[in-house]
């Protein structure tokens, strides 16, 4: 009998959940897509606890055969930590918007990358508050348009853009990875929350992915306007690439790869 | 609980290009991304009522999956005509 064509997509994704949720050309479902082959690549499935927060990321709420829990803003990171304190078995996966993790939240990211607590957070950096309606984020750029900078985000008034892996590269203490990556590339990305997860399993220590995501709905861009704010402007001021690497330490050498962090 | 969805496969240059259109939101991101231009808008409708897409409309496909790759709905999957893309990894046709 021949087989009929089926959608390459990972094997814990939902198939009847799908279409997912998200708006036509949102990089959530590019990003989760990534973490669904990274998940399969390991298979953890059957010990995996996926969180979502509030914001788009709450629309992934049934995007996984895993066990999944919904909390506020930021407080995915330490609810996950919690189930990973009773049940270490588990592999916890903590995913959230850049809303959630660096203003309206940023204090449960903070307390546990000091603690080098057991979870992989990932965060996606659309440059905005995207489930409310497009308001300014602590991610969005110098001059950006949004509903709450109609004139463009003044850095004067409201401060530079955060870095996010950059200050948990700097509070973290050594075991923590550390990554930025972004759906321009989906193999690095996958590559970058693959060993996220590996980084937990081995009890090293928190691991950190921020990726780079899109929201064409607020930003009201084309699929090539869309392409185009990624790869330019917001490559330009959030470098991808790998901040910290613990499990990379060779002979002796501190395997921290952070250039100009600070010692501990 | 298994479900299925329904292809419409065209093949072009060394690619089969096999679209989801229950899957298909329209957004575009793989036209902008493929190398030769073949991806184009295509007359049936997708799961919002928008044009899914198709390929054939600039150079022959040469089967990199870029498309595959950046498509956040998994509406797309491409096979080598040569027969080497069976061994995706992934969900396989039950
Ligand atoms: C304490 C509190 N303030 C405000 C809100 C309203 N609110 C819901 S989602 C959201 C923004 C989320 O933005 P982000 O975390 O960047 O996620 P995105 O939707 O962009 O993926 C806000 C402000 C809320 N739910 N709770
Ligand atoms: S509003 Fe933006 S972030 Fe939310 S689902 Fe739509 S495109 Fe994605
Ligand atoms: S496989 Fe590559 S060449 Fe073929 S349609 Fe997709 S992006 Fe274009
Ligand atoms: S990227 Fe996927 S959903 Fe978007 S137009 Fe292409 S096939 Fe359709
Ligand atoms: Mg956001």
């Amino acid at each position: 009998m021949a087989l009929a064509a089926q959608p390459q997509m990972p094997r814990v994704w939902r198939a009847e959940t799908k279409p997912h949720k998200f708006c036509p050309g949102c990089g959530h479902g590019i990003i989760l897509k990534a973490l669904g082959e990274a998940i399969d690549a390991l298979g953890i499935q059957e010990r995996t606890i996926f969180g979502c927060d509030i914001g788009c990321s709450l629309l992934s709420w049934d995007f996984f055969n895993l066990d999944t829990i919904q909390t506020h803003h930021g407080r995915t990171t330490p609810v996950l930590v919690g189930i990973k304190r009773v049940r270490p078995e588990l592999v916890v996966v903590s995913y959230m918007g850049d809303g959630g993790a660096y203003a309206i939240g940023a204090q449960h990211l903070v307390s546990s990358a000091v603690r080098n607590d057991l979870v992989t957070i990932i965060v996606v950096n659309n440059t905005q508050y995207g489930m409310t309606g497009g308001q300014m984020a602590p991610t969005t750029l110098p001059g950006q348009k949004t509903e709450t900078t109609p004139y463009g985000r003044d850095v004067k008034l409201t401060g530079r853009p955060i870095l996010g892996p950059e200050l948990v590269a700097a509070v973290a203490p050594p075991g923590a990875y550390v990554a930025r990556g972004s759906i321009a590339n989906v193999v690095q990305l996958k590559n970058f929350i693959q060993k996220g997860l590996l980084n937990q399993i081995e009890g090293r220590g928190i691991a950190f992915i921020e990726a780079l995501s899109a929201c064409p709905t607020n930003w009201r861009t084309n699929a090539a306007e869309t392409w185009r704010f990624i790869e330019k402007e917001m490559a330009a001021y959030f470098p991808t690439g790998e901040l910290r690497t613990p499990g990379e330490a060779k002979n002796g050498q501190a395997g921290e790869g952070t250039p100009g962090a600070p010692e501990h | 609980m298994s479900v299925a969805f329904k292809a419409i496969t065209t093949e072009n240059g060394k690619g089969i290009f096999h679209l989801f259109p229950a899957l298909c939101k329209g957004c575009g991101l793989c036209i902008e991304k493929c190398p030769v231009d073949t991806i184009g808008w295509a007359k049936q409708l997708g799961a919002f009522g928008t044009p899914v897409v198709e390929p054939g409309h600039g150079k022959p496909c040469i089967a990199c999956k870029k498309c595959q790759l950046v498509c956040p709905d998994a509406a797309i999957w491409i096979e080598r005509r040569d027969g080497k893309g069976r061994s995706d990894s992934g969900r396989q046709p039950e």
